[in-house]
Order: C-alpha cells, then structure tokens, then sequence
C-alpha cells in the first residue's frame, strides 16, 4: 500500500498546480503497478527533449499539445513550464544536430521545429545538454543519489560504477519525476535490492573496447529477466570507457540494470559482498566464442564499398577524440565516404580548441553534436547502403530499420582504416 | 479442452478478451515496433512482423532503452496497441508503459504459472485485469 507524505498528497491535490499535480498522479499510478511502498526524492534527470520520430503519431506542431497526450497521457493542454526546484535537469539527445541539419537530409522547418521544441523544455528549466553520456558535462550522482534518466546506459553505469540509484523508467516517467521531484521508491533505489543474483565467470581474453562491448551483449542474451550479474574474470587495463561500453551493450541486450565486476565497482569488494548472503541463482560461462557468435550477427559479411562511418556511441570524451585525430593525422577519409564522429558540445568545443577538430576535418571527417545516426532515424540512414559503426548500440538498432543496408561493426581503428580505404574488407572484422 | 487459468498480480482493471501474441524475449526498445500500425520492427524478435494492435500482448519483461514505454504510448495515441498485457515479472519500465497505456495488465505470475511458457501465440484468451487471471479460451 503506498503511503504519501503530507507534501506528496499537497502536489496531488493540485496546490503547486496542475502540472505538478498531473506528474504526481502519473508517479502513483506507476508505483501502484510496482507495488511500491513510498516515493523518493530524486535530485539529477536526464530528459528526453526535441521533436523525436515517435512523436509523430500525433498530426501537431505544438509543442504543449504533444507533450501533454504523450507525456502525460493527458487531452486538455497542460503547458510544461516548470521543474523540480531542488533537481539537475538536463536534455539527452534530441534529433538534430545543435547547428546543423543539411548533413542528415532533414528540413529547415524540422529543425526550427526540433529548436522550438528544446527552446520550450529550456524554459522549463530544463538545460539543454543534448547528450546520452551527460557524465560528460559534469552531471555525476554520488553514490545513493536517486536519480533518473532516459539512458539506458546512463542507468546502470549510474547504479553500477558509481553506486547513485535509478531504475529504468523510461521518457514519460523521467518527465513525471523532473517535475514532481519524486520517484517510486522501488527496485535499485532501496539498498536491500541491489545484490548479485548470477555469477558469470568470464573465461573469454577481455581487453579492447570492443571486446568489452561483445562481452555485455553475449551476457544480455544469457541472462533471465531481472537478472543481477556478478563478473570475475582476469580483467586487466580496465577504464571507464570500456565498463561504459559493456554496461551500455549489457543494458540494451537485457533489462538488467546493475552489473557488479568483483573488484572494480563499488559494491562489488569480493564475490560474497556482492551477493550480500543471498543465494547464487545460476552460473553462467563467457567463452571467446560467445562474443564470436555475437558478433556473426552484428557484422554483414560481404564485401562492399563503405557509404558512412560512424564513431562515438555512447558520446565520446574527448580523448577518443584525441584518439581519433592522431591515428587519422596526414591520412584522407575516401572521397565517397561519409565519416562522422559524435559528442557533447562542449567537448566538441574541447576538441576545437586542441585541434582536433580540424584535423579530422581536413582528413575528410567532421564532429557533430546533440545526436546521433539511429536518434535521426531513416531520413539520414536511407542515403547510406552501406553503414560502419564502432559501436555495437548502433550497429544493432540499425538492423531494426526497415531498410535493406548492409551493417558493419568494428573497433574505431578498423573503421578508420575502411573509411580512408572507402571499402569493408575481411581484415577489419573484430578477430580474438 | 481441460480448463487453464493463470494467476498473477492484477494491477490496471478491466476484462479484455482476444488473440495472444507472446514475446518470452520481450521486444527491445527505441524502434522495437512501429508506433503506426503496431508491427514488431526488433531484429531479434520472434515475432518480428506481426503486429501487436488488439493483440493480448505476454512478455516475460522489458528489454533493452529505457526508449521503451514511449514506443507503445504512441502506438495507444494512434489506435495500434493491444488490448490487454501481461509481465511475466514485473519491472520499471514495463510499469511505466502500463501506467502510460492504462489498459488491462497483470503481472507478477507464480513461477509454474508462467504465461509466456503456457500460453502460445495465436491462443485466444481471457485478461481480467482486477482479479489478476489469463485464461486460455481455446488453442490455436
């Protein structure tokens, strides 16, 4: 049965107005279907703005209109003008680049659309970031912070590596609780909820990102629902932006949304700390061939000229940027390929500064922002037969598209090497 | 046909009656189904290119972007969702898109009342969403 505090039930009978109330209303009814027992206060969002493919069902241009029957499942226009006093809110990535719009194929219009669409949610008090990886604009919960956020991958790095608390809500929901500041206290966000439920013993050679990748899509695909992994394994060199790449690829091959590695992340000090007392479930084997079986179906096999190459998801840092422009230094992208690099920006401002930028630019590639190749959907793809990605969240939401491209998935060197050589060779697949 | 009930926590109200369509897999988020006409678009999904209007939909869960309630909200806003759902266990984000759709659901079924092992795509069965059941009507 879930109880209300006397400033819960004040937002729920409409003294901090309507659209307060509306998020409130939605918050109980979700935790009713939970079963949860009280609310929480969050204090970081992550929000899902601008004018997305989906929102498209609906034959309007109004913004309070779209977000009132979408994201309030509401009819009566309910302007979203408002968030929480006490929470960090900010924008995830939206369908435009911050500047630009010819690159993708997409309108004017729909980008004064997609900008009056950010315009509206920053008057809200929503800043706008257009990122999925907002760590990188200092948005950082501390552990047993509650927050919520549209990502996926931001969600179980945030509950795994850094030890905040979240659960998987979803856009509406991130919505709800940015406005009313509260969440179900339910799943990850109670303590007593987050211990390990399955032991995965990684015997595949982990090293580079992508074997990192692999290794959370290979876990996903083997995992029961509402699993609770606990790795260990003889993992060396590990960095933020190989756990960021195999939580992201575990998260989206899965519903799980924490992932202890025994000795790394900070509920995980030894094996029986992560389990904290509760039995085993089940014990699952990672061999090299897994992550080769994975990546059979991730990576087409023909061998075709490239159309686009495609780096930086989730959004790069700036030293894979960094990375990117050394390794591409006094070399030329093909002239028939499209080679593109993603960010946040201000770190595409970093790389300007370092000159990155231009380095890349005069190899024939660019740096955009505030989105990416499957947020701005089949109006961009459509152009691209042929489509490389150093990212296995890509190369797979691609594969969902009704189009008939050829999708290949590598590591960032080999898609550099294929983009300078316009062509997808065998030599480039992933190989342990 | 021997009577087959299962039980589980009913959470949204109202008796929906119609073809099951089930997903143990679940369907993945952000571009899983076509909002428009409610087709599976998930590359990985058995049941990709069917599609899920006026369907009793059974997942064991959600799967995959936290992009997931969205998918199914906008399909309700074009008339292409199905009538009634089932969660094998429930988790946030499939709680969202219930709280989003607000159309009959269960969830949280005893382990030997499994309705993505019982019940079979094509089956036609009974959801009542208040007294927590799935009954299978009759077999495909």
């Amino acid at each position: 049965m879930l109880k209300l505090t006397n400033y819960e039930i004040s937002i729920l009978n409409g003294e901090k107005g309507r659209l307060q109330q509306v998020a409130m209303e939605n918050i109980v009814r979700y935790a009713e279907v939970l079963g949860a027992d009280e609310l929480c206060e969050i204090t970081k969002a992550t929000v899902f703005c601008g004018c997305h493919e989906y929102l498209n069902v609906l034959d309007s241009d109004d913004f309070h209109e779209i977000f009132t029957k979408l994201n309030l499942s509401k009819e009566d226009i309910i302007p979203f003008d408002n968030t929480y006093e006490n929470c960090y809110v900010q924008s995830c990535v939206s369908p435009c680049d911050q500047y630009e719009h010819k690159p993708f194929n997409q309108s004017k219009n729909f980008f004064e659309k997609n900008s009056y669409f950010l315009e509206e949610s920053k008057k809200a008090g929503v800043i706008i970031a257009g990122t999925c990886a907002p760590y990188l604009t200092g948005w950082l919960p501390i552990k047993g912070e509650h927050f919520v956020t549209t990502e996926s991958g931001v969600t179980i790095i945030g509950n795994s590596i850094w030890g905040a608390f979240c659960n998987a809500d979803g856009i509406e929901a991130a919505f709800w609780s940015s406005i009313c500041g509260r969440t179900p206290k339910w799943g990850y966000h109670l303590e007593e909820n987050r211990y390990g439920t399955h032991l995965i013993k990684v015997e595949a050679n982990i090293d580079s990102v992508i074997e990192w990748e692999l290794l959370g899509k290979a876990m996903g695909n083997k995992l029961p629902t509402n699993s609770k992994p606990v790795l260990v394994g003889d993992f060396k060199n590990v960095d933020f932006v190989k756990l960021k790449h195999l939580l992201t690829s575990l998260s989206i091959a899965s519903n799980c949304r924490i992932c202890h590695i025994v000795g790394i992340t900070p509920e995980a000090r030894t094996v029986e700390d992560a389990f904290k007392g509760h039995e085993i479930k089940g014990e699952i084997t990672i061999t090299n061939k897994d992550l080769e079986d994975v990546y059979s179906i991730l990576c087409d096999k023909e061998e075709v000229k490239i159309d686009l190459v495609s780096l930086g998801c989730p959004h790069y840092d700036i030293n894979q940027i960094k990375n990117v422009a050394y390794y591409l230094k006094n070399k030329k992208i093909h002239k028939d390929v499209t080679f593109m690099l993603w960010t946040v920006y201000s770190i595409k401002c970093m790389a300007d500064l370092n000159g990155y930028t231009k380095i890349i630019e005069d190899a024939g590639g660019h740096i955009y922002t505030s989105t990416c190749p499957t947020t701005i959907g089949d109006i961009f793809l459509k152009n691209y037969p042929n489509q490389l990605y150093d990212s296995l969240k890509q190369s797979g939401s691609v594969r969902s598209s009704e189009l008939k491209n050829n999708i290949y998935y590598t590591d960032m060197y080999r898609c550099i090497d294929a983009a300078i050589q316009g062509k997808w060779e065998d030599k480039f697949r992933w190989k342990k | 046909m021997e009577k087959i009930i299962l039980h589980g926590r009913g959470v949204i109200a109202g008796i929906v009656e119609g073809e099951a369509l089930v997903c143990p897999h679940s369907i993945a988020g952000w571009g899983g189904i076509d909002p428009k006409t409610g087709i599976i678009k998930d590359y990985e999904n058995e049941n990709k290119g069917k599609s899920i209007k006026d369907k009793i939909l059974i997942m064991s869960g959600s799967k995959g972007s936290n992009g997931w309630s969205c998918y199914f909200g906008a399909a309700r806003a074009t008339g292409s969702a199905p009538k009634g759902w089932a969660f094998t266990e429930i988790d946030s984000s499939s709680a969202v898109a219930s709280a989003v759709m607000q159309i009959p659901t269960i969830v949280d079924f005893k382990a030997e009342e499994d309705p993505c092992k019982i019940v079979k795509s094509g089956d036609y069965v009974r959801l009542d969403g208040k007294q927590g059941t799935i009954e299978i009507l009759s077999k495909k």
